[in-house]
């Protein structure tokens, strides 16, 4: 699981330090638990460390996302870490160690309130969901389209 | 959890960049040290030894598609003429890929300790600056070339880590997306030697 950081934190790191608390914050956070499922039906053992395959091979560990207001305001901003091989379809057991698989990554931020945003990746569509879908206690699945 | 920054890198390069500032004007403008970067061409095998042979490949197996990359140092490097005489595992990996370089490491034991066999790790071709970070802390004494899309596609390689097994003449005996076992790589690379 990967935390992002405020974007403002990267785009000026250690120099904003000095000025915690001075610049009228008090927004609250929203923590957003995220699983990011590449649906790459990719064969493999279930469980392992796993990066998208082709043709999702752009989402790999290291691979950068943003976090963005509906205004494409840039409220966060963060590298993918590495996937876990899920079973592409639960309901088949496939009798066999290698089965299709989906390769999920699991993002946990903290992002400003807003009433939706949207998860952009180094390629393809943004990824968009509402605050409301935040409130579960389950993380919020996004598939990768 | 790990967390996934940016800034360590942008600080290590920083790091880097005033490590070699500060060294340059020691070095005179010589070769500083005359290490040859690990993955490069110093990498590369030299003959195969007289005393050993290879068995023919099955005649069905299908051929491998031939390829040239650069290794990781700029040297440039064709599959035909690693594999002609030769088997040649092929390590598709990554630098980012956390547990490529454990099997990478363990295929390199595997064909440490078979004489005449060739292994060359194959990186994404935009993973280069990567890959030489990668190839040096490997550090295993084997070739690591950068490989355009074509090459992975030509294998049908989806994901790193995946092992390929080219058997002498490049006729491809098997691929193991994920990774393969030590034992079964080790029996696979053992039946393709002659015995006298």
């Amino acid at each position: 699981m990967t935390r992002a950081r405020p974007a403002a934190a990267s785009l000026a790191g250690a120099a904003l330090l000095g000025l915690a608390g001075c610049g009228g914050g008090g927004e609250d956070a929203v923590e957003a638990r995220l699983r990011l499922v590449v649906p790459d039906n990719n064969i493999r053992v279930e469980g392992v460390e796993c990066a998208g395959a082709r043709p999702f091979d752009y989402l790999r560990p290291g691979a950068s996302f943003t976090l963005e207001a509906p205004d494409g305001t840039v409220l966060a901003d963060g590298e993918l870490p590495a996937g876990r091989a899920e079973n592409a379809d639960p309901s088949i057991d496939w009798n066999v160690e290698r089965i299709p698989t989906v390769c999920v990554m699991e993002l946990e931020l903290d992002l400003p309130e807003r009433r939706s945003y949207r998860l952009r990746l180094p390629e393809g569509r943004p990824l968009a969901f509402d605050r409301s879908d935040l409130a579960g206690d389950e993380p919020l699945m996004l598939l990768v389209q | 959890m790990s967390e996934r920054l940016r800034r360590p890198r942008r600080a290590c390069v920083l790091l880097v960049a005033l490590a070699l500032g500060l060294l340059a004007p020691g070095c005179a403008g010589g070769d500083s040290s005359g290490e040859e970067s690990h993955g490069g061409a110093a990498d590369l095998p030299g003959p195969v030894p007289a005393e050993v042979a290879f068995r023919a490949p099955p005649d069905d197996a299908t051929p491998a598609p031939d390829f040239s990359a650069n290794l990781v140092d700029g040297t440039p490097v064709t599959a035909s003429e690693l594999w002609d005489d030769r088997p040649v595992v092929l390590m598709f990996t990554a630098s980012w890929c956390e547990r490529c370089a454990d099997v990478h490491r363990r295929v390199a034991e595997v064909v440490g300790e078979r004489e005449g066999v060739a292994l060359l790790g194959i990186v994404p071709a935009d993973d280069a600056q990567g890959a030489r970070e990668y190839a040096e802390e490997l550090g295993l004494g084997y070739p690591i070339a950068v490989g355009d899309e074509r090459v992975w596609l030509s294998f049908a390689v989806r994901e790193p880590p995946t092992v390929v097994l080219v058997a002498p003449e490049g006729k491809v005996l098997r691929g193991w997306p994920g990774g393969v076992e030590t034992p079964v790589l080790a029996e696979r690379l053992d039946e393709l030697f002659q015995k006298r």
